[in-house]
This record gives structure tokens, sequence and C-alpha cells, in this order.
């Protein structure tokens, strides 16, 4: 008996599960040092990469370009954005959805355990106000993202949802979700350096820039106005005189880069299951022309030509201006121009426009390990040029307008794209404004505003074919995430 | 010899007598047949055969009948009148197999006195088959199992016994020789060392191993010695040659030219083969990819035994072919040596060591996608010459300049797959074995299987044709900008072990009364680790050069994959109580009682432990004396019902993970990059469920066993249900909550139900002509009864690729596990009046797939994909047929599964890939044709009729002539003094198969949510062989 007893206690201890048995690092072990939370802080930004998608759905649900690829039923859920044929089963949105969660969520882990960790320890340093600030803006960041995309969404900030949360769930008015924002971006600005030692990392300025936009897209221009000047007027950025060579991998988190995605080659990915959860900008093979093959120093690389920038778009440039060649890279025209190259392509088998999006172009040696995944190129998100034209419109459109200072702004961009003062606009009031949306189509196209800037301004109903007003603003709640959380669909999915 | 000369001494005494003398022989190998007895029919007088199985018997001067017996054999009379030489030879009982005794979990069982659901597959039917994995034997052979073989050599196929009652998978526990292993070690035993394999199937069987058991068990017993048995030599050796039995219909050049210009010239392209007339029938890759390739099988063995030790000692070694490629690029070789050693070391002790060592061998390609080899073969241009023909370009074989990414020449696929295997297993126990009292046995048991495998790929630079996109090397021999080759090495080590101390008692009460009892205790650990290097740059873009140390990447800012390694390493703790009580009053009222409790790591720190009980009856009707029917022989109604359990699910933790790229199910990946620099990021890896614990699964049974005729016919028949509780299954995953991955949980249930019939019919007709039948027939019906609450856990598989990333299968509430999940379709829209009556279908033209509106709201969406197909049969049976004529035996074995259906996934459906002959019936316009597996043909599919749907549903239920055998034993006279039996044969197997289903082979083994979709699976050859068995 008693050895029975002996037996099946050491038993017990048999099936024991300790984690440190394995190795594993727990919650509970974790956030005990700075530089536990220096990398944690790390990976809030992860999924800021993984977010590449909601850029091509920006310009592909817009007139800029088109999902082409292989055939009709090739990157269905592009096309069925793209032809505003979309349901609420589309894998894009559904991963994008779950993307900007994780963000959500893991900037609101690091705050559930900010003032103390798991273990209920308290660990402070230098630095640690300036750290939140970035994990702040982050999630202000994804918000945005997310209610840009689907207006009224579920809102929280005390902890990682947990899967027993489902049921619980609702979705806050947009209101509340951009009041979110705006706090975490306030904060964000409180502590954030104006200047960061590691290129990526997020300043006061591009929080100030993102906090502007914000605003615009709740039709506060005065409050806009009032962040986006001080961004000007501070210096810190100018506009790069080559439009093209902001795009190369040398001009990446150059002078007029504000806030951008930062890709690299240096960590190779091969996840095919999780295809945008790595380093490399998978967009970028998105973007390359079928089969291209080319000698001597041809620069290019082949890719899948499923973001076709539309003749729309191109026939939108003037004469003169340098933006038209890269932003709607014409293969014949460059073709033509290099017969050294000796160049051969497949003519995109779908929705051809002849046109490639030339700023994300994928480049021969800027990739690694699997090619696809891996493309080094960053995203622009939020540039310099970008900053003067929302400030102009907020200048535009304030409760007290300037449009001398509003002119001021646009006419910085229209000199750089023509290297002249001849084409600078004059107009003011209304006719500014409409000048100033439509130069913000030229300045930014592919780079993943238009659908959203569209909607915003509301003229989405007179330019996009297949677009209904009261239904397409939002993109449809993913079906999956309603089964299983209950929550109500956007009207007319 | 003792006892012989005793009775001779004692004979002395009567003068009146008949002096007798002879020997008892064994039918089946000649050898003699020590401890019969000898008697004289209604006396006391009688005799034991001695260790050469001779006897002396003084019968009395009238004479009488003489009777011999044995157990476990047709005794034989005889009726003598005058002293002599008189011998005898008997013959296994195996018509009326009654005294026959089945292993069970610690312990083995009088068959007439089992009440559990078992079935026992014998070592003849097993040779018979000549098999090189042991499942091969189950299959049709033990009612109640499902087997779906696959076709790479030494592959594992798919095992099912009863029904598939969880996600986790059907694959049952695997028991050889009392030690536990799993399905995938059954790889490693040389199946001619199989004395006999029990099929545990319901509670009452399995339930002594508890959490093991959900699944079922499949108990092998391997060869041993017998005492004072003379050493007994066997060889077993064949030859065969395996090839492919049938090719899937492709266009030929002219074909396929005619509907690219269509396919083109329709999405208002140009025309891209001007002139047909030049094409001709082009290259037929099929051809090209199969080869004929060997099998061969060849076991030298030897048993017997003294006084004190018994001992199996056996040396194998099986190597087989792969058709596709040939043996160079695809096969299996194993060499098995197994020593199986028992020690009487006193009265009371025995020691026991099994040891098998076996080399494990392999070489595989690239399978099961549409850009394997079998798929490059099916969807490869055929207008490409075989061979390159271009001077100015490296490359053995031809190239295509339409298709330049993701399919390849087959032949250069083929020819530029380099990889193998080497892995080697140790596996056996140790066991003591003491008698504590007569009836007291206690027993101690280490068992044990160590496995090592180390592998390696080379993936060299290869020039697939001048604009394929996917080159690495150029058409001049030079590399591609930042393309290198690579080789990578892989080892695995694993070591599982299980310690077992038990006790068995039997003892009867009042005479009548007899029990059987066994308690016992068990340990067990499953570990493992694994470790990989890779590196790039292998010198001469050659296999003789790759290996790591020959390779001379070395990674830099620019190239991060130069070199890499990986690690991991994996523990699993169970531990367990058990008990066991068999109860017979007269071997006619029967029952039995099992308890089994049982802890894991796997489990949640609030749920450790778990209890399972099983309780079974039983009744042997013929022992009655009021029963009286004379054509019945023994008759046994008997039920069960308990629970067993499942602890499939890893062990679980909350942990944070730090780094990069994460290649888990939920790419929760880690990290950023600052100044073109990679920093590793942590976050919330893993998440726990402290509530997790067992899949309970409840099981019932009934059935009878009946004996008619003397033994010609048996039936055995049962009826079973099986439901599973608290199924492991992963919660619906709330996108809301990121990508952390949510932790399993027990929730859902499943229900299996189902009828075994095993029919067995044996007649001898006229001068020793023998035919021999059984029967076998499995249905089985399986259902997802419940998920989470809300039915919206479910998970989906069958993934495939046809331009668009497809899923087809889905595990999911109120339905079948694992069916075809698509779109119904409805015949083909024949003009723009039918598009615009039906519902909304974005996308469609004349000629174009009418998919069904399933949930009626007027729009074909996502909504109304519903079943389309379920992958598993409903019905399985194996009639294995037995002939013999003097020398003469033939053993035929024919399998049918019925209602499995097969998803085709194997069409890419690219531009310029090939196309399947179904396309020749194209809807061409109106009134052509409505069949919706053939619409129009474009290159743009606005409607995607290449959406999963019930187009590429075909009927997969099949019969298979699985095995032919034919063998002539030699006369004895022929075979002199050195052979006991020679014996040599010709066999054929998958002879035949008669099926709709139009790929290569109805069967495509695969996990759960993968059964049945074909994507271009490796086909099971068809086989030739010739062999001999020669006893010495």
């Amino acid at each position: 008996m008693v050895l029975l007893l002996t037996s099946f206690t050491a038993c017990k201890k048999w099936v024991e599960n300790n984690p440190h048995d394995r190795f594993l690092v727990t919650d509970l072990d974790y956030l005990k040092s700075e530089t536990d939370y220096r990398t944690m802080a790390v990976s809030v930004y992860s999924p800021v990469q993984w977010l590449n998608q909601a850029v091509v759905v920006g310009d592909i649900a817009s007139d800029n370009s088109v999902a082409g690829g292989e055939s009709a039923s090739d990157v269905l859920a592009l096309q069925q954005i793209d032809d505003f044929t979309l349901t609420s089963t589309n894998s894009t949105l559904l991963d994008l959805w779950q993307v900007a969660y994780e963000g959500v969520n893991r900037a609101n882990y690091m705050t559930q355990y900010k003032d103390k960790n798991k273990a209920g320890e308290t660990v402070n340093f230098n630095g640690k106000d300036a750290l939140y600030a970035e994990v702040y803006f982050l999630r202000a960041y994804y918000y945005f993202t997310l209610t840009k995309m689907w207006g009224d969404v579920p809102l929280f900030i005390d902890k990682r949802l947990n899967n027993s949360d489902a049921k619980l769930l609702t979705r806050a008015p947009k209101v509340e979700v951009y009041a979110q924002i705006e706090k975490d971006l306030n904060a964000a600005i409180a502590a954030l350096p104006t200047t960061q030692s590691q290129k990526g990392r997020v300043t006061k300025y591009a929080a100030q820039a993102l906090l502007g936009k914000v605003y615009l897209y709740e039709n506060k221009f005065t409050d806009a106005a009032s962040v986006l000047d001080p961004v000007i007027t501070s210096g810190a950025y100018s506009l790069i005189t080559n439009y093209a060579s902001i795009y190369l991998a040398a001009g990446e988190n150059g002078p007029e880069s504000v806030f951008e995605i930062q890709y690299t080659n240096g960590s190779p990915y091969f996840n095919w299951g999780g295809v945008t959860r790595g380093q490399g900008n998978y967009a970028v093979q998105q973007n390359g022309i079928r089969g291209l093959n080319g000698i001597g120093g041809m620069p290019y690389a082949a890719g899948w030509s499923t973001n076709l920038p539309t003749q729309n778009l191109a026939a939108a440039y003037s004469a003169g201006d340098q933006r038209k060649a890269i932003t709607a890279f014409n293969i014949e025209d460059y073709k033509a121009a290099h017969p050294e190259y000796n160049i051969s392509y497949q003519v995109a088998p779908y929705k051809n426009t002849g046109l490639y999006n030339g700023k994300y172009l994928p480049r021969k040696g800027e990739t690694s390990g699997q090619v696809e995944l891996n493309y080094l190129n960053n995203f622009r998100v939020l540039r310099y040029s970008e900053v003067l034209l929302l400030a102009a419109e907020a200048n535009n459109r304030s409760t007290a307008p300037n449009d001398t200072k509003a002119q001021g702004y646009l006419n910085q961009v229209r000199q750089r794209a023509f290297g002249d003062v001849a084409h600078n606009i004059t107009a003011t009031g209304t006719a500014l404004k409409q000048a100033i949306w439509d130069e913000r189509r030229l300045e930014l196209a592919m780079d993943g505003d238009r659908f959203f800037d569209l909607v915003r301004t509301g003229q989405a109903a007179n330019k996009l074919t297949g677009f209904i007003a009261g239904k397409h603003e939002v993109f449809p709640i993913p079906q999956e995430e309603i089964n299983v959380t209950g929550l109500t669909q956007n009207p007319g999915y | 010899m003792g006892i012989a000369l005793l009775f001779c001494f004692v004979s002395q005494g009567y003068a009146q007598t008949l002096r007798l003398t002879g020997k008892v022989t064994q039918k089946v190998d000649g050898q003699a047949l020590p401890g019969a007895s000898v008697t004289v029919k209604g006396t006391t007088v009688g005799v034991v055969t001695d260790v050469n199985g001779n006897y002396a018997l003084n019968i009395p001067q009238s004479g009488g009948t003489i009777v011999v017996s044995f157990v476990g054999m047709v005794s034989v009379e005889r009726t003598v009148t005058q002293a002599g030489t008189e011998n005898f030879t008997l013959e296994d009982n195996a018509n009326n197999a009654l005294n026959e005794v089945v292993v069970i979990g610690y312990g083995t069982q009088k068959v007439t006195k089992v009440s559990g659901a078992i079935s026992t597959i014998k070592s003849t039917d097993i040779q018979r088959q000549n098999p090189v994995r042991a499942e091969e034997a189950i299959q049709g052979r033990a009612a109640g199992v499902t087997v779906i073989q696959g076709g790479t050599p030494g592959s594992s196929p798919t095992v099912a016994i009863r029904g598939i009652p969880s996600y986790a998978g059907s694959a049952p526990l695997v028991v050889i020789d009392g030690v536990q292993q799993s399905l995938a070690d059954l790889n490693s035993v040389n199946p001619i060392d199989i004395e006999s394999i029990s099929v545990l199937k319901d509670a009452s069987a399995t339930a002594i191993y508890g959490v093991k058991g959900g699944n079922g068990i499949i108990v092998v017993t391997t060869k041993t010695g017998r005492k004072n048995m003379k050493p007994e030599f066997t060889v077993n050796s064949s030859y065969g040659v395996q090839e492919i039995a049938r090719y899937i219909g492709v266009l030929n050049a002219t074909e396929y030219g005619a509907i690219v210009n269509e396919g083109s010239v329709a999405s208002g392209g140009n025309v891209i083969f001007p002139d047909l007339t030049t094409l001709g029938v082009g290259s037929n890759w099929q051809k090209e990819v199969f080869k004929t390739a060997p099998l061969q099988q060849h076991t030298i063995g030897v048993r017997g035994g003294s006084e004190t030790v018994n001992y199996f000692l056996s040396g194998g070694y099986t190597s087989q072919g792969g058709i596709v490629g040939g043996i160079d690029k695809s096969r299996f070789d194993r060499g098995n040596f197994t020593a199986n050693i028992d020690f009487q070391l006193s009265q009371k002790l025995k020691l026991t060591l099994n040891t098998t060592g076996v080399i494990l061998n392999s070489k595989g390609i690239q399978e099961n996608s549409f850009n394997s080899v079998i798929g490059s073969a099916l969807n490869f241009d055929p207008t490409v010459p075989v061979l390159n023909t271009d001077p100015n370009s490296v490359g053995k074989y031809g190239y295509s300049n339409l298709i330049l990414s993701e399919v390849y020449n087959p032949l250069t696929k083929l020819d530029n797959t380099y990889n193998k295997s080497l892995g080697s297993k140790l596996y056996g126990k140790f066991e003591a074995q003491y008698d504590i009292l007569k009836n007291l046995k206690l027993t101690s048991r280490f068992g044990y299987t160590k496995y090592d495998a180390n592998s390696k790929g080379f993936t060299p630079l290869v020039f697939y044709g001048p604009l394929n996109v996917d080159n690495s090397m150029n058409a001049d021999r030079s590399t591609v900008i930042d393309k290198h080759n690579s080789v990578n090495h892989d080892k695995v080590s694993n070591f599982n072990y299980t310690w077992e101390t038990f006790a068995n008692y039997n003892f009867k009460v009042a005479e009548d009364h007899t029990f059987e009892t066994v308690v016992g205790f068990s340990l067990a650990k499953e570990s493992g680790n694994a470790a990989g290097v890779n590196r790039q740059d292998v010198p001469f873009n050659s296999w003789e050069f790759a290996d790591y140390s020959a390779a001379t990447g070395t990674n830099t800012a620019t190239n991060p994959s130069a070199t890499g390694g990986y690690y991991y390493q994996y523990f699993k703790r169970n531990m367990s109580f058990f008990g066991r009580l068999n109860y017979d009053y007269k071997e006619k009222y029967l029952a039995s009682f099992t308890a089994r409790r049982d802890g894991s790591t796997a489990f949640g720190a609030d749920n450790k432990f778990a209890n399972f009980f099983s309780g079974s009856v039983g009744w042997v009707a013929s022992k009655e004396s009021f029963f009286n029917v004379p054509a019945i022989n023994f008759l046994k109604i008997r039920g069960s019902y308990g629970t067993v359990g499942n602890d499939n699910t890893p062990t679980q933790a909350t942990t944070i993970i730090t780094g990069g790229p994460d290649y888990g199910p939920t790419a929760n990946s880690n990290g950023y990059n600052f100044s073109n620099v990679f920093y590793p990021g942590s976050t919330l890896g893993t998440t726990e469920n402290k509530l997790l614990g067992w899949e309970s699964q409840k099981q019932a049974n009934v059935g009878f066993d009946l004996t008619l005729f003397n033994g010609k016919l048996t039936v055995t028949a049962d009826y079973y249900e099986k439901r599973v509780g608290g199924l492991l299954f992963q919660p619906a995953t709330v996108y809301t909550g990121g990508t952390t991955p949510v932790p399993a949980a027990n929730i859902g249930s499943t229900k299996n139900n189902g009828v075994d019939i095993s029919i067995g019919y044996n007649e001898t007709i006229g001068n020793g002509f023998k035919l021999g039948n059984t029967f076998n027939i499995t249905t089985v019906k399986s259902l997802v009864t419940a998920t989470n609450t809300d039915g919206t856990a479910k998970i989906f598989g069958g993934s495939y690729f046809n331009g668009q990333s497809q899923q087809v299968t889905v595990f999911e509430k109120g339905q079948a596990p694992g069916y075809f999940y698509g779109y119904k379709t409805n015949g083909l829209f024949q003009n723009a009046a039918e598009i615009a009556a039906a519902p909304t279908q974005t996308g469609a033209q004349p000629g174009d797939i009418r998919f069904v509106d399933v949930n009626g709201d007027k729009v074909i969406n996502a909504a109304d994909r519903t079943n389309i197909g379920n992958p598993f049969p409903t019905v399985i049976l194996g009639w294995t047929l037995s002939m013999s004529y003097k020398n003469f035996d033939f053993n035929a074995f024919t399998y049918a599964s019925i209602g499995n259906d097969i998803y085709r996934a194997y069409e890419r459906n690219g531009n310029y890939t090939n196309k399947f002959r179904g396309v020749l019936a194209r809807w061409t316009g109106e009134g052509t044709t409505n069949d919706a597996r053939n619409p129009r043909y474009s290159f743009t599919d606005a409607n995607s009729n290449i959406r999963a749907s019930d187009r590429y549903v075909e009927d997969g239920s099949f019969v298979k002539i699985k095995n032919i055998q034919l063998g002539y034993t030699f006369p004895r006279l022929m075979q002199g003094k050195v052979f006991k039996s020679i014996r040599i044969y010709a066999q054929v197997r998958n002879a035949a198969t008669f099926t709709k289903y139009s790929g290569y082979d109805p069967e495509i083994s695969g996990g759960v949510l993968d059964t049945g979709v074909d994507r271009g699976a490796y086909p099971q050859p068809r086989t030739y062989s010739m062999g001999l068995d020669i006893k010495l």
C-alpha cells in the first residue's frame, strides 16, 4: 500500500507539464527587463508589414489599377474588389482584418503590462514613455486602417482579445474609433522624439502627420491645419527633385520620408501559408511583368501582373509630368528605349493595360530565398509631399480658409513634378479643393491611397464603375468573423 | 525417449498385447510433433510422443481404434489390428478454430471465451499475400478495418478501425509483442516474421489501453521458437516487376494546339499555333516518366528451442523501386534483423529478449501536386520534343516557350531530383516473467523503439527553358543572378519506451467458475529531437559534391540564406494503472470487466487524469443442454460497452516567442527592420487551455459467432456504435483575436456506426480438392455531430491549386469527416436568356457552368457551397479464395470499396498547360452539350468554371483483384533429406481494377482531410512476381 502511494505520487510528477522542461519561455518569465520591453515593441511593428495588401487594395478598388493575373479566376479576391462584385467571403479582406487586429492585440498586450508585468513586478527604464509612444502610434495606425476599410469596428484597448470574449464583441461607432485614434496619436506626439537614430521608427512628425490625415477623414480641417503646419515649418523634410529616385532602394527613408513601412530581403521567409507575414514585400511580386526576360543590365525581374495601372491613370498626367513614367510604367516604351536588353515578356493575360507599377516593380538582386516573398522595397505610405497636400486641403477647407497657404503647399508639389512654375495652380475655393484632390491622385497613385481618398471626398460614385453609393464606401465584415462573433454586417452585403 | 522407455518397461507385464511404434508429424511442414497424445479409444491406455515425435504403445490383442490428438489440431483415428509401425500426420485445425487463443492486451484468451470484438489474421494468410507492409495483409481481411493504400514505395496507408472518430486522426495504436508502437512503425516489421495480427475493435478489448485505445489497436505477435523444437530453417525469396496499370487521357499535340488556339481566340487573343498539321501526336509525357521497377523480398529465418532456450532468428531484405522515374529516383529498401530469444532460467523465472534492428533507406520524388513529377507529366505541353533540340541551350530535355513557370518538363524535373534518406531503427523488449504461485505470474517488461534517420537533399541549378522565369541556370550554363544551388541535411532521432509491470492471476471457484485477472501499471515516454543544416553553392552543381562540407556558401548582408540550421526537441509522458477481470462459468456464460486510469503531460493542469471502464458479456448458447440444433456446432452471443480515449494533442504552454518568421499555422511572425537591419521581436506565441482533457469515446458492440456444419461455415457479425464526446478540436478562429494560435479544446462530438461481418466457408471436394472462402464485409457511417456550440468551428483542408488556391475538404458539424465541400453544378448555360433567368452568377456566358443556388437567395456566391461528396467508403468487401489440389495451391484476394468519392485535383488549368480528354466534348454552341464537366473553353474564365465544384467529383468505387498467387509444392520424394518442403509460386498483385474513376488509381490515401483528393497521387503498381519458399 505504501509502495503504491509512493509510486502514485512519483507518477503524478511524471505527467506534470512544466514548460521549462521544454525550454520554453512563458508569459510569467517575460517583460522582466528593458530588453524584454524593447524586443516586444519591435513585434508591434511587424503587422504593419503584413498590411501590404491594404496598399494594393487602395489602388485596385479605385480607378488607378486593375487586378490582372493569369485569368479572370486568378487572384479572385482582388478581382472581386476591382469589379465591386465582392461578397463577405474574401480571403484578402479576411487576412487584412486579422492582421490589423493582431497589431491591435500586440499593442494592447504591451499596454496591459506597462505598469506591472504578468508576474506583478514593475520594470522602469529610461525611454519607456517614448517606447510606449511608438506602441500608441502603431495602435492608432491599425485602428485607422480598420475604420477606413470597415467603418464601425470592434474597439478594445485593455488586453489581448481572448477567444472566449468572441461572443461579447460588438462594433463601436466610427466616431468612438476615431476618438481612440486621436487619443493614441496625441499620447504618441507627447512622448515621441522628432528624430530616431534607427530609420523606420516612428517620430513625433510622423504621428502629427498621421493625426492630420485622420482629422481630414473626420472633416476636422482646422485641427488638421494646426497639427500639420508645424511638421512643415519644422523644416525636417524636403522634396526630392527626382521623383522616380524616391522609389529606388537607395531612396528609402530619404529626406521626403515621413512614415515608411520597412521591408528587407535580409531575413528570408518562405511561408506560403502566410505570404505577407515575412520581412519581404509580397506586393512587389504582384506588380511584376510576366515572363520578363532580358540580358545585360536589364534591372527588372518577372512577376505576376496582378496589379496593373490603368490607361485612365496614365491619361490623368499632363505632358511634362515626371511622375507619369514611373507611376504608369509602359513596358513597350521601355523595350523600345532599350534594344540592348533584348527584352521579351508575356503580355498580361487578363485585363492587360500595357502599364505596370514602376514604383514597386521587382528588381533583380532585391530579393532572397523564396524570391516571390522577399522583396526589400519599403512602402512609402506617408511622404512629405502628402503632408503638403494634406495641409493644403486643411487650410483650404478650414473654418478660416487660407487659400494662399494652400496654393503654396500644393504648388511645391507641382513644381517638383514639372520642374517649373508654369504648372502652378492659381485657383481658389472649391476649384482649389478639386485641384488638391486631383493632385493627390497624381502624386500618390499606386501608394494605396486613392480608393479611400475617393470615398472620403465623396467622389467614389462618380469616378468608379460598379460603385454603389451607400454600400461600397466600406468593405463587408468578413463572413467568417460574423459567423463566430455575431457581428453585424455593413449595409448592402 | 525416457517416456518411451518407461512404457517399454511397463509393457513387459502384458503378454497378450500388440506392440505399436511410430511417429507423429505435422502435415504443414512434415516436422515431428512432440507431446501429442496417442490413446486407445474407450480405454485409459495411452502415451505421449517424445521430443522426436515417436511413440511406442501396447494395445490389446484384439486391436482397437487409436486416437492421436494435439491441441489446435484435428484428431486422427485409425483402427489397428496388428502390431507394427503406424505413423500419423496431424493437420492444423484451421476449419474449426475453437481451441485457438488470441492475443489481447496484457495476455491471451481462448477464442471461445472472448466476449469483445476482435479480428485475427494468421501468418499463412499474410504469407500468401507476400506484402511489403503488414497493413496490406489487413486490408479486406479484418472486418471493420478500412485500409486505403498509397503507391509510393514504403508509404504508410490510411488505416481506420471502425470509422473516423476524431479529427486528430484515425491511426490505431500498434502493439508489437506487447510493446506499444505507432502505425508508422509497421513499416519496419518484416511481414514474414509475423505469427498473427489481432485487431482489437471494441471498448471491451481496447479499454485496457485506455487513452491510447480510441482508434482501435493492431496487436502484432512475431514468431518465436518452441521448447524442444529442432532447428527449422526457412528461406522465402521473391522477385517481381512492377508497372503502371493505366494512363490518364490527355490531349495529343494536335488536339492541344487546337484547344489552345480556341481558348486564345475566345478571349480575344491571337492564334497560337497557325499550322496544326505540323504538330502530330507530340510527346507522351506519362509514358516518359513511368518506368518498370523491381520488387524483391528475401528472408532467411530459423527457429527452435531446447529445454531452457527458445529462439527465432530472422534476416530479411526488401527492395521496392518506384514506377515513377524508376528505382534510381524513387525507392524503398528495408533490411530486418530479428532475434526473439527466451530463457527459462529456473522453474519460475523466464526472461525474454526480443530485438529487431531495421535499416530503412528511401529515395523520393515530388508528389501529390499539379507540379509534381506526375502532375507535370499530365499538365506539360505535348508539343515539346522529349529531348532538347536547341543547340544553344543546356539541358538534356526539351522545353516549352509557352509554359514559363510552375510546370516544367517532367523529365527535367525528375533528372534534377536528388535525395536520399537513411534510417535505422532498433526496437524490442526485455521482459521477465516470474511465477510467484502456480497461477500467479508477475511480468515486468521494458519495451522500446529507437529511430534515427539521416537524410540529404540537393536542389541543383536548373535550366527549364530560355523564357522560363523559374530558371536558376541560364541557357549558357551560367547562374541566374541571386540563384544558388543548395544542399540540406536533416537528422531525426526518436526514443520511445514503455515500462510495464503487471500480474496475471487465474483461479477457479467451485470448479466451474473460472477467473482470469490482470492488474498492473505502466510508464511511457516518447521523446525525440531533430536538427538540420543547409548550405548553398555546391561545387560543380553536382550531387557527387552535395555535402555541407563541400558547399561554399557563406552568409553575407545581401545573401543571408547561404547557410542555416535548425534544431528542435519534444517529449510526452504517460502513466497508467490498469486491471481486467475475465470470468466464465463452464465456458458458457462469459463476462469481462476492464478499468484503466491514465495521466498525460499533454493535458491541462486542471484535468490530468481520466478513468476508462468497459464491460462485456457473452453467452455460448450451443453449450446449453437444451440447445439441440445438429447443424450448429458453436454459437456465441456477445455484447460490450465501455469508454476509451485519445490524447493526440500537443503539450501546451503559454509562451513568449522571440525571433523572426513563423512557420506555424497562423504565421504569427515577429521582428522588424530598422535602418535595413533586422531586429528580432517577441510576442505571445501560444496559450493554454487549463481544462483541456481527454477525448472520451463511448463504444457499444453486439455480435455473435457461429460455427455450422462441423466447421465448414463460420459466421462472425458485429454491430457497433462509437460516440465521441469532448472531441479534441480547434475552436473557431476569432480573427479579431489576431494570429496567436488558439489552443485546442474539448468541443464537439462524432458518431460512427456500422456492421462488421466475416464469413468463412471451407469445403473438401472429392479426393483432395480443398476450397476455402473468406468474406469480410465492413460498413461504416461516420458523422461529426457537433463542433463548438454554434457549429462555427470547422477545419478546412484538401488544398490544391488549379490557378487559384482551393480547399475542398472540411471537418464540421453535421457532415461526414473530411467531406468534399464546393458548388453543385446544374449543366451549362445554353444561351443568354438562360443566364438572365437564372440566379445572379457573375461573369457567366453561354457555355459556362450553371451553379446551383443552394440557399435560394438568387445569388450564386460562397454561401452556396455544400456537400458534394464523401471520400470514405460506406461499404468495404474483401474476398479471399483459396483452393488446393494435391501439390497445387491457389489464392486470390479481391477487394471492393463502395461509396467513396474522389476529387480530381491534378488539373492545373493554365492557359498553356495540357488539357484532359473530356475537353474534346466541350460546349461549342447552343445545344452541343449540357454536361457541366465540359464547359466552353476560353483562356479567360470570368465565370470561374474552375472553382471547387462537383464537376471534379467522381465516383471512386472500385473492385480490385489485389492478389493472385498460384503455388506448387514439390512432392517429398523429390525434396530428399535436406529439404522439408520446397514451394514455388507465381503472383500478380493489383491484377485488375474495375472502376469508373478516370484517374490512375481510386485508392487515394492521406490524412482525414486529404483522403480522396487526387493531386496526381502515386498510383499502386501492378506487380508480376515469382517466389520460392524453402524449409530445411
